[in-house]
């Protein structure tokens, strides 16, 4: 019987990259686990791969949700819900930033779509889920935000920024539901070569005033590992938050960078 | 299979409280372990109640000594052959004291327990390991190595310096495949704490000892007190295969106490 037997988890933008790999060691751990993301063809491929690997059947769903649309997480929430009756453990995942720029040539619209995509998808989702955590009195939040929540790069503003956000309402609601058999913590990787990094690192990199490899090393050098950090990582903390042992950690802003972090 | 399976582990401290839980994490994933305490006696029954077989011994010293962290590598790789894990994990507060009335003596004993202690340890480890090119070095440090209270400066300054020495030290072995993390818990109820807890309380100018437990308990955000068993878990997992990328962390187990 696996550590997670029972429950159920909600992970948005699960079908590929950190997301994904959360997704697969809590099914291999036993639990119920809904994944989202806003295409639906990449949604379907992502269960048929999962199901095709892990032998889960029916205990790994999809739904599509745009984590930017209040609607669409409150949706999530209660899809879950209906899929599973519960929901125990949820991992605020989704997230990102595009026309990333300097501050002084940055848009409106850029800070606030990456506050939608980063910050506003955390709390609407966490509001939601919380109506459902707070009467059972058990709860895992897991949000997935990145050494860029505690420190900042240049050319980053708007991730930095939302991903400082994150950190923040991470600690309140840790102190709000501390008494509520509910944890709440964030997780604060390195840069991981994901599809998305593979994707969006190049137009980042840009407005960083640097080539995309030059972007990982940056990443890569500032660590004491002087190498990247992967998802099975970052599973691997979110995996030990979930189970019960992880009752006695909350409001920790936790390190997956290989050393780079300095607190 | 455990996590652990094949992995030799020593622990100073370990008869007891968190040592001893960690201990009992580490034999439940499969591992060897030596755990260390002063009293050969109350050693030889620990390990008798923690029933590990031929994966488990003990070696006797005194942890604030040079001798007995060297000498715990050394016993463990002739026991078992090789040192995969470290867990430097003994130390804390024999006389409380507020810093106007503390003595040299105390400032140094908290010194040589606290923080020369983990110094000797990694140190002799890492000879070991260094050549290997692999091992996990584990510090128990504690939230008072980023908070401090009144009545423990010498606790919370060593805890303070021990949570530097790993930061720097993870920096120097970043690219072997050794990593070196602590592990910060906040108060647990072990064996230790109830026996200094009340002569701490007072120091800390608190009523009694189920004050100062209270305190801690109320600056948390769960308002309760961690266990060992929660120490155990994220030790098993900082010290397994999976962790290879962590490194220089400082892991919270505090139930939202600290600030960062």
């Amino acid at each position: 019987m696996g550590e997670l037997t029972g429950r159920v988890a909600v992970i948005s933008g699960g079908t590929r990259g950190i997301g994904r790999a959360i997704a697969e060691a809590y099914l291999r751990d036993d639990a119920s686990v809904v994944i989202s993301g806003r295409d639906a063809a990449k949604g379907a491929t992502a269960i048929d791969e999962i199901r095709a690997d892990l032998g889960v059947g029916d205990r790994v769903r999809f739904v599509q949700s745009d984590a930017a649309v209040r609607a669409d997480c409150d949706r999530l929430i209660d899809e879950t819900v209906g899929a599973f009756g519960r929901v125990d453990i949820l991992v605020n995942n989704a997230g990102g930033s595009s026309n990333n720029a300097p501050v002084a040539e940055l848009t409106d619209e850029a800070l606030d779509n990456a506050l939608h995509l980063n910050l506003w998808s955390t709390f609407w989702c966490s509001r939601k889920a919380l109506a459902h955590m707070i009467p059972q009195q058990w709860g895992r939040i897991i949000n997935i935000s990145s050494l860029e929540g505690k420190v900042g790069k240049p050319g980053l503003a708007i991730y930095v920024t939302s991903k400082h956000a994150v950190n923040g309402l991470t600690k309140s609601m840790a102190h709000e539901v501390g008494t509520m058999g509910i944890t709440v913590n964030a997780l604060c990787p390195g840069a991981i070569e994901t599809d998305m990094m593979k994707a969006e690192g190049g137009k980042a990199a840009e407005s960083m005033g640097m080539a995309y490899d030059e972007l990982l090393n940056w990443f890569a050098q500032e660590s004491a590992i002087k190498r990247l950090n992967d998802v099975e990582d970052v599973a691997l903390v979110a995996s030990l938050l979930a189970s019960e042992a992880g009752a006695g950690i909350t409001g920790s802003l936790i390190s997956i960078d290989g050393g780079s972090a300095p607190y | 299979m455990g996590k652990l399976d094949g992995k030799i582990a020593a622990i100073t401290g370990g008869t007891r409280s968190i040592g001893r839980g960690v201990a009992e994490a580490f034999l439940a994933e499969g591992a060897s372990v030596v755990v260390n305490g002063r009293d050969q006696a109350k050693g030889e029954q620990a390990i008798a109640e923690m029933g590990g077989g031929d994966r488990l011994a003990f070696y006797a010293g005194d942890a604030s000594k040079q001798a007995t962290c060297e000498g715990i590598v050394d016993f463990a790789v002739e026991r078992f052959g090789k040192l995969d894990i470290i867990l430097l994990n003994s130390g804390g507060v024999l006389n409380t004291a507020p810093v106007s009335m503390m003595t040299d003596e105390e400032w140094q004993l908290e010194i040589d327990w606290n923080l020369n202690h983990v110094f000797w340890g990694m140190r002799k480890a890492l000879q070991h390991m260094l050549p290997r090119d692999t091992g996990r070095i584990l510090v128990t440090s504690s939230v008072e190595g980023k908070l401090g209270k009144p009545g423990i400066p010498g606790y919370a300054a060593t805890k303070h310096a021990v949570n530097g020495l790993v930061k720097s030290a993870a920096r120097e072995v970043g690219t072997t495949g050794i990593t070196i993390n602590a592990i910060l818990p906040g108060l647990i109820e072990t064996d230790i704490v109830r026996a200094t807890g009340p002569q701490s309380a007072e120091m800390m100018g608190l009523p009694n000892y189920d004050a100062m437990l209270d305190l801690f308990a109320q600056e948390s955000a769960i308002k309760k007190l961690n266990t060992v068993q929660q120490v155990g878990a994220v030790a098993v997992m900082l010290a397994s295969d999976a962790a290879r990328n962590f490194t220089g962390c400082m892991f919270p187990v505090d139930g939202g106490t600290m600030p960062y």
